[in-house]
């Protein structure tokens, strides 16, 4: 069964709206997001830059569908994510949301070709051939299809994640840290292939990071503090 | 150090939980087996005691030995005269005779046929007779009885109630009281029946005989001297034991069968602790895997490589400690519903309070801590060889999941080739069930080295059909072929149990249909008359053959009796036989000398005992037989394996030859022809007529003699079956706590997989699928085992007995249906925790 959105096209591909997420109860309580409100233009790189512990993981968390939030509203497209059952909300990510963690991000008894369509044979869905050829090329894994993860360096297994999350044509795609484990070369390198993939392929792409410098590469940076966002900046050159 | 092992034990008790449970149960069933068996023995210790507690000496006729396979023999009568004679020796200070004999009781037309004897005695007040009366009087007068109080209470018998008894003539007598014994309302699976000393020799025809004489020492007479002086007055005929030793061998006689059953309930116990000791391998080789870091940070810290040692060691002392401790209390506890088993299954032993000995404790605790303890060394080693700089990198479970050493796979194929060879050997011909006993353990060990080594391989291969099921199925089939040691420590433990079950079916279904054709060729006859009693001798009362082979509708009747005879220092079975008519009822052949021969006192052979004891037709065999001591027989002839399995043993004398050496004078089967002209079922119904003075004289045709055979096969075959399910139980834990553990270790994995959109049912899917490929890779490796060591044994008995292999397909189809349902019940509990996982905790993990 596969989860089908409302195909409306809009410029928004997310939406968080005055989200506030607590953790622990009473005088241990913690609010992670506190208020945050952040809109995820389509088609373009957004980064979600800030400290470690401002609460940028969190929110992407909600916005992915991981995760739900105690206040607030979380859309993809127009789908409140708040009204969806836990299984719903599975059935979204599998079809409409790719992700990039940092590490551990392929199943290491599948191939990377296999893990490449991971999520449409979850589905039960045929691999669009013409377009995981494309995504392949882009990123320069044809040679590396039929290894399994272990026989991988970390920068190959991180664009075999790249390609994973784009191979399902998503909504939207997550990448949490995704150079984070990767020497400064490799990781820029990937970020290239994040840039490209938003301004060729009209990907829709959200970035959390740390660092200043992978931030640089998205075309938006929204600045995440204390468990709200802040400011954002390069909307203009749009 | 401890207190970190302490800590450490009670912290990871989640993962140390079914492992300390499989220990538990595998003490539970040592310590089970001990009080149960030590509870039997001390009853029936007691109970021979009581029975000539007041009584200084015994004196009966002689007899070249006392008991033999369980049974006591029949002894001569005395004649009056002897107790006259004891009477006359100086320091006597009484002489009673006693009679003891086997009389069935009846009420309301209904007779009572207990599992165990019907016994039949002469009343003696005590101290001389072991029993006291409990309600009325004692049988003074004609025409009285006293029963035991528990058969009265069973079969609401009351005082002044009709009964009748029946030995060699039936009398119905008034219930005038009602006795116990010991402390107890009477005998287990006995009924007895206490008369005065004349109606109980007339009842057993002995004439003014008895079986025994009961002498009381006078106060102050010292009983060893006293032995020798009636031993003197009486001569060699006669036998003056003091009634210690009585009872002694006596109890002894009645232990055989329960030392047996001890043997067979240790052993399953060990199979059981064996399965248990694989799981707990497995369990502290995986918890030691995923605690790679902590331990490297150990050593970075500065704890030496024993220290590491010995604190895996140390966990496995505290579970090996606490899993002896219960399970010896659910042992004791279990010891009674053991007992129960054992009875359903046919196997009565005594009821009472449970002997719970120091040696019980010892053992339980010493086979638990020490199975726990060894069974963790290995990987207590690996803990051990851990590198500090381990706890630098960044993942550390998948270099140690174990792939296969070459040297272990080398050995591990040089001892499967060497068992397969064994096996081999045996099929074709050679081999002795030694030799197979060497292949089973040759291949059992080498295949526990080379399952790494082969478990990927066989496991892509048998979770082919998972792949249809898409990826969660292709997911779990690359799970299981990923740690290829775990998966097949895990299977090989289930493999072990269904591989036991396996042999006992296919082993015990191909003695069954050998023992079924082999009489279904050798006996003719159309019906067979024989005691519905399992009794060793067989029970049926001789006037039986006599009104059966005097029925007009009989066209001949046969009849054989068995008996026992000692060879040195061996009890064998012997087959006495009419050679007139047995041929009329039989189709026998000789492959040397004549049957009809035996009734000048010769003995006929298997043809396979005289090749073993290298005798031919003329030579003489000198047997051993307690009425009349040695005798050299002739060998008159040689018969034919098969048939002589038909006939129950490899030694075949005439019923006169008998006669003059057995007091026994129980038929075991009455032969029946037909006589032309008459039906089968009139003939049926007129036998069935002339048996009605015999209650537990059963007619059966040819199906229902052989089940009749095969009765005490089933029963051994249920109760170790029904046993050995707890070693495929305390297998499937393994599963259960291999995938538990494997869940844990692989958290990041299965949280991406949610994360990426994997579903739970999926996800419940992919676990349950790895459960049942686990189950199933256990079922060939096991159900073949089963078979081939089966066949193995069957082709090594072939050639001493008339054996064939008979594969009992709904039997296995039913194992191999009921294991996987099993691994796939073993997987729920994993599958559902998998599901479970918290996405984002998940994917933090990793």
């Amino acid at each position: 069964m596969n989860l089908i959105l409302p195909d409306v096209r809009t410029d928004v591909a997310a939406l968080a709206r005055d989200v506030v997420k607590i953790y622990g109860r009473g005088e241990t309580a913690v609010r992670a997001l506190d208020g945050a409100t952040l809109s995820i233009p389509a088609g373009r790189f957004t980064a979600v830059m800030g400290p470690s512990g401002s609460g940028k993981s969190t929110l992407m968390h909600a916005m992915a569908g991981l995760d739900t939030v105690d206040e607030g509203q979380v859309l993809i497209g127009d789908t409140d994510l708040g009204r969806l059952s836990e299984r719903q909300r599975t059935l979204l990510r599998r079809d409409h949301v790719g992700f990039v963690f940092q590490s551990f991000n392929l199943v290491p008894t599948l191939t990377a070709a296999e893990n490449i369509v991971l999520p449409l044979t979850l589905a039960g869905r045929r691999a669009d051939q013409a377009w995981i050829d494309e995504i392949v090329a882009m990123l320069g894994l044809g040679d590396r299809l039929r290894h399994r993860p272990a026989e991988l360096s970390g920068g190959q297994q991180q664009r075999v994640a790249v390609a994973r999350a784009l191979a399902a044509r998503p909504r939207i795609v997550f990448a949490d840290e995704p150079t984070g484990s990767l020497d400064s070369r490799t990781g820029e390198a990937l970020l290239g292939f994040l840039r490209h993939a938003a301004h060729e392929l009209g990907q829709t792409i959200v970035m959390v990071t740390h660092d200043a410098k992978a931030a640089a590469y998205a075309d938006r940076v929204a600045h995440f503090a204390d468990g709200r966002v802040v400011g954002v900046t390069g909307d203009e050159e749009k | 150090m401890w207190r970190l092992i302490i800590r450490n034990t009670v912290a990871r008790r989640g993962r140390l939980a079914l492992t300390l449970l499989a220990v538990l149960l595998g003490v539970a069933f040592v310590t089970g087996s001990l009080v149960l068996t030590d509870t039997s023995q001390r009853l029936l210790d007691d109970q021979f005691r009581t029975a000539t507690a007041g009584v200084d000496l015994t004196v009966r006729d002689a007899a070249a030995f006392d008991s033999a396979m369980g049974v006591e023999v029949e002894r001569d009568p005395l004649p009056a005269e002897v107790v006259d004679r004891v009477r006359a020796v100086p320091g006597v200070a009484a002489a009673t005779p006693v009679v003891r004999g086997q009389g069935l009781i009846g009420v309301g037309g209904k007779t009572i046929v207990p599992a165990g004897p019907s016994l039949l005695l002469s009343w003696e007040p005590a101290p001389v007779g072991p029993f006291t009366l409990r309600a009325g009087r004692a049988p003074v007068a004609e025409g009285e009885v006293v029963i035991d109080a528990a058969t009265a209470r069973r079969h609401r018998i009351g005082l002044g109630a009709e009964v009748t008894v029946r030995a060699e003539r039936a009398e119905r007598l008034r219930v005038v009281g009602l006795a116990g014994f010991g402390s107890g309302e009477g005998l287990p699976e006995t009924t007895v029946a206490l008369v005065a000393l004349p109606a109980a020799q007339r009842l057993l025809a002995l004439g003014g005989d008895f079986s025994e004489v009961a002498v009381v020492a006078e106060d102050g007479t010292d009983v060893r001297r006293l032995r020798s002086a009636v031993s003197a007055a009486l001569g060699s005929g006669y036998e003056v034991s003091s009634s210690r030793d009585v009872a002694a061998v006596g109890a002894a006689a009645a232990k055989t069968q329960i030392s047996s059953l001890q043997v067979m309930l240790l052993a399953l116990a060990a199979a059981a602790l064996l399965v248990g000791a694989f799981l707990i391998a497995n369990t502290f080789s995986i918890v030691v895997t995923q605690r790679t870091r902590e331990l490297a940070v150990l050593r970075a810290a500065g704890a030496t490589g024993a220290q590491v040692m010995r604190s895996v060691l140390g966990e496995a002392l505290l579970v090996g400690l606490a899993a002896s401790a219960a399970g010896t209390g659910l042992g004791v506890a279990c010891a009674a519903g053991l007992r129960d088993l054992a009875g359903v299954f046919g196997m009565t032993l005594p009821d009472g309070g449970l002997v719970v000995t120091p040696r019980t404790f010892a053992v339980a605790f010493v086979v638990g801590v020490g199975v726990t303890v060894v069974s963790a060394f290995g990987p207590a080693r690996r803990a051990a060889a851990v590198a500090p700089v381990e706890a630098m990198r960044r993942s550390s479970a998948d270099h140690l999941a174990g792939r296969a050493g070459w040297g272990r796979t080398v050995a591990g194929t040089v001892l499967t080739a060497l068992g397969a060879a064994g096996l081999s050997i045996v099929l074709a011909g050679p081999g002795s069930v030694v030799v197979l006993g060497e292949a089973a353990v040759s291949t059992v060990v080498g295949l526990a080295l080379l399952g790494p080594a082969v478990t990927p391989g066989l496991v892509r291969l048998l979770g082919r059909p998972l792949g249809v099921a898409g990826v969660p199925g292709r997911l779990a089939r690359e799970s299981a072929a990923r740690s290829p040691r775990r998966t097949s420590a895990t299977a090989l433990a289930l493999a072990f149990g269904l591989a036991l079950v396996s042999f006992t079916a296919v082993l015990g279904t191909s003695i069954k249909e050998s023992t079924a054709r082999s009489y279904a060729e050798t006996i003719t006859a159309d019906y067979v008359v024989e005691s519905a009693r399992n009794e060793m001798l067989g029970g049926l009362p001789a006037h039986v053959y006599h009104h059966v082979s005097e029925l007009p509708q009989v066209a001949v009747a046969s009849r054989l009796r068995y008996g026992h005879w000692k060879d040195g220092q061996s009890v064998e079975a012997l087959t006495a036989v009419d050679p007139v008519t047995l041929p009329r009822v039989t189709s026998l052949h000789m492959v040397a000398g004549r049957l009809d021969a035996v009734a000048g006192g010769g003995v006929v052979l298997a043809a396979n005992v005289a090749k073993e004891r290298n005798l031919k037709v003329g030579d003489t065999l000198a047997m051993t037989f307690s009425r009349t001591g040695v005798q050299r027989l002739p060998v008159v002839g040689l018969l034919r394996d098969r048939d002589a399995q038909a006939l129950s043993t490899g030694y075949v004398i005439s019923l006169d030859t008998y006669e003059r050496n057995y007091r026994e004078h129980v038929d075991a089967s009455v032969f029946v022809k037909v006589a032309d002209g008459v039906s089968g079922a009139d003939a049926k119904r007129a036998v069935e007529r002339a048996l009605a003075d015999a209650p537990t004289a059963q007619v059966r045709d040819q199906a229902a003699a052989v089940a009749g055979r095969n009765a005490m096969i089933d029963q051994v075959l249920g109760l170790v079956t029904a046993l050995l399910m707890l070693t495929v139980l305390i297998a499937l834990m393994g599963i259960t706590n291999t995938l538990a553990l494997s869940i844990i270790e692989r958290t990041g994995e299965l949280g991406l997989l949610r994360a990426v959109g994997m579903t739970g049912a999926q996800m419940r899917w992919m676990i349950r699928g790895e459960a049942v490929l686990v189950a199933a890779l256990a079922i060939v490796a096991g159900v073949g085992l089963g078979i081939a060591f089966a066949a193995g044994t069957v082709a090594a008995l072939g050639r001493a007995t008339e054996a064939t292999l008979t594969l009992p397909v709904g039997p296995l189809l039913l194992v191999v249906a009921v294991a996987a349902l099993a691994g796939l019940l073993a997987g729920l509990l994993p599958a559902r925790r998998a599901a479970g996982l918290d996405v984002l905790t998940a994917i933090a993990t990793s």
